[in-house]
């Protein structure tokens, strides 16, 4: 009887032991995740400290941006904007500073030097303008596309977690600040009543 | 001298007549990729070139018989919407070797030396978009669910992770559910359907295209939660916009199929003409639709 006992036990530990390693669960956003080698995290730290902070120099103003698009939109987008993607939407790297007229939890509105009122996001920083608007970045370099969209969220993981949190802390309405970053706007569909732009480079002047 | 420009034109005219270009689509049981195959077929039509479109019917065994017929029936080019982004690889590479330039529509395949090029849709920067609008249509809290694609599709997981790499930094908004409907509208209502036996009270759905979007939205609708329940597309297919208008479902991303058709059949025009130097993958930009700008867009395109 103790045999046959023991027999089961055996039986029902080795079913055990093969159903507990034949069944698991997993997300399938991880099954898909598995095999892929590039390391977004460190091309976007490279890719915001050399591509995007080194340029600041040479990055034209939102002032002469907005003139210039006012005045001949088409030749404006020509000279200033980027696009990975071919249709409407193109990005434009841009700086400059201003006044700081009010706050919410999205945005932080700017009168800038030139009298334009633009906004600089400080929630919503997500999506390809720091990734597109240099120009820098060739599509074809990558064996799939979801390595490019890593580095855009990279991109703007380090703008949110590092360069936003200490200037939100400290910016209050009525300060000059400067800023640089990057727009998007829609070619066949103009509107830059509302621009957005989202920062990489953003400091409060003394 | 008129005799040798004359025959020149006839015998060009003659080739460019020869010339066969095949149409593969992963499947022809959605309105989207009937739009997409049969504007890439008449823009192949028009250019001159017998023009036939094949139905992979979303299965990869399927798709490699559609090439192999291709291929045997002399196709000159392949213009190709796969149905598996590393499956499909061996069918474009297989054309490859027998000489027959393959130019992918809207799908991508997870090699860049393989088709001739590949003309994508930006699904990742859409679903961005469309991630925040949704939350700012869910005040930043409530619960959903996500209906995605094919598992095998690299755009399923390209609009999956656009959307949650917005939504997912608002801790206030739980996924209660995830689960595939294939890109398909009656499996999406099937989904749908089980999903609010679980959670019955879930504010939205988020789903990888507007078939499913239909399929999720006529669900709630049997439920009696349509008035409540938010829901997302991505395509720009006409019963969206329809929807859309309507105020029934929330918002789409326009996908251009009719840009990816044409530009796909203008490179294989190109290729025959002797140009190779295409670049491996363009994107074409998608663009967020909700009721405030509806009036900009139609089926499957935006109004001039």
């Amino acid at each position: 009887m103790a045999k046959k006992l023991l027999k089961y036990i055996v039986i029902l530990v080795i079913c055990l032991f093969v159903a507990y390693n034949s069944v698991y669960f997993k997300k399938l956003s991880d099954v898909n995740a598995t095999g892929n080698t590039f390391n977004a995290a460190a091309y976007s730290q490279n890719y915001l400290e050399n591509d995007l902070l080194k340029s600041l120099n040479h990055i034209p103003s939102t002032d002469t941006i907005l003139t210039f698009i006012k005045a001949n939109p088409n030749d404006a987008f020509n000279k200033y904007s980027h696009a990975l993607d071919i249709g409407n939407i193109k990005y434009f790297m841009t700086k400059g500073s201003g006044t700081v007229i009010a706050i919410d939890e999205s945005d932080i509105y700017l009168k800038t030097t030139g009298n334009q009122n633009i906004k600089i996001a400080t929630e919503y920083v997500f999506g390809n303008a720091l990734r597109d608007a240099p120009g820098t970045i060739n599509i074809n370099d990558f064996t799939n596309t979801a390595d490019l969209n890593n580095i855009s969220a990279e991109v703007d993981k380090m703008v949110r977690d590092s360069i936003l949190p200490p200037f939100k802390k400290q910016v209050k309405k009525g300060d000059q600040i400067e800023y640089a970053g990057a727009f998007e706007l829609n070619q066949q569909h103009l509107n830059t009543d509302s621009l957005e732009i989202i920062p990489f480079y953003l400091k409060i002047k003394k | 001298m008129l005799v040798l420009v004359f025959s020149a034109c006839r015998n060009d005219k003659k080739s460019v007549q020869h010339k066969k270009i095949a149409v593969i689509v992963s499947t022809l049981n959605n309105p989207w990729f009937v739009f997409l195959a049969q504007t890439a077929a008449a823009q192949a039509e028009s250019m001159g070139y017998d023009a036939k479109i094949f139905d992979s019917q979303n299965n990869t065994a399927l798709e490699s018989d559609n090439f192999d017929n291709a291929i045997a029936s002399g196709y000159n080019a392949i213009l190709f919407n796969p149905t598996d982004a590393n499956g499909s690889v061996s069918n474009v590479l297989k054309a490859k070797k027998a000489g027959v330039p393959v130019f992918c529509m809207d799908r991508e395949v997870n090699s860049v030396n393989a088709a001739t090029s590949q003309i994508l849709s930006d699904s990742y920067s859409g679903c961005v978009d469309l991630a925040k609008c949704f939350v700012q249509a869910l005040h930043k809290k409530g619960t959903y669910v996500e209906i995605l694609g094919l598992v095998a599709d690299n755009n399923t997981w390209n609009r999956s992770k656009g959307f949650h790499s917005l939504v997912d930094y608002y801790p206030g908004l739980k996924m209660v559910a995830q689960q595939s409907a294939d890109f398909d509208r009656n499996k999406a209502m099937e989904v749908m359907e089980s999903i609010l036996q679980a959670h019955p009270d879930i504010d939205a759905v988020f789903c990888g295209n507007d078939a499913m979007a239909s399929g999720a939205y006529q669900a709630l609708a049997a439920a009696g939660k349509a008035n409540h329940v938010k829901v997302f597309g991505f395509d720009g297919s006409a019963d969206v916009i329809e929807a859309i208008k309507d105020k029934k479902i929330t918002a789409t991303c326009m996908q251009f199929p009719k840009v990816m058709a044409q530009t796909a059949a203008q490179y294989a025009d190109e290729y025959f003409k002797g140009k190779r130097d295409f670049p491996k993958k363009i994107q074409v930009a998608a663009e967020l639709v909700t009721y405030n700008n509806i009036d900009d867009y139609i089926a499957f395109g935006k109004k001039n």
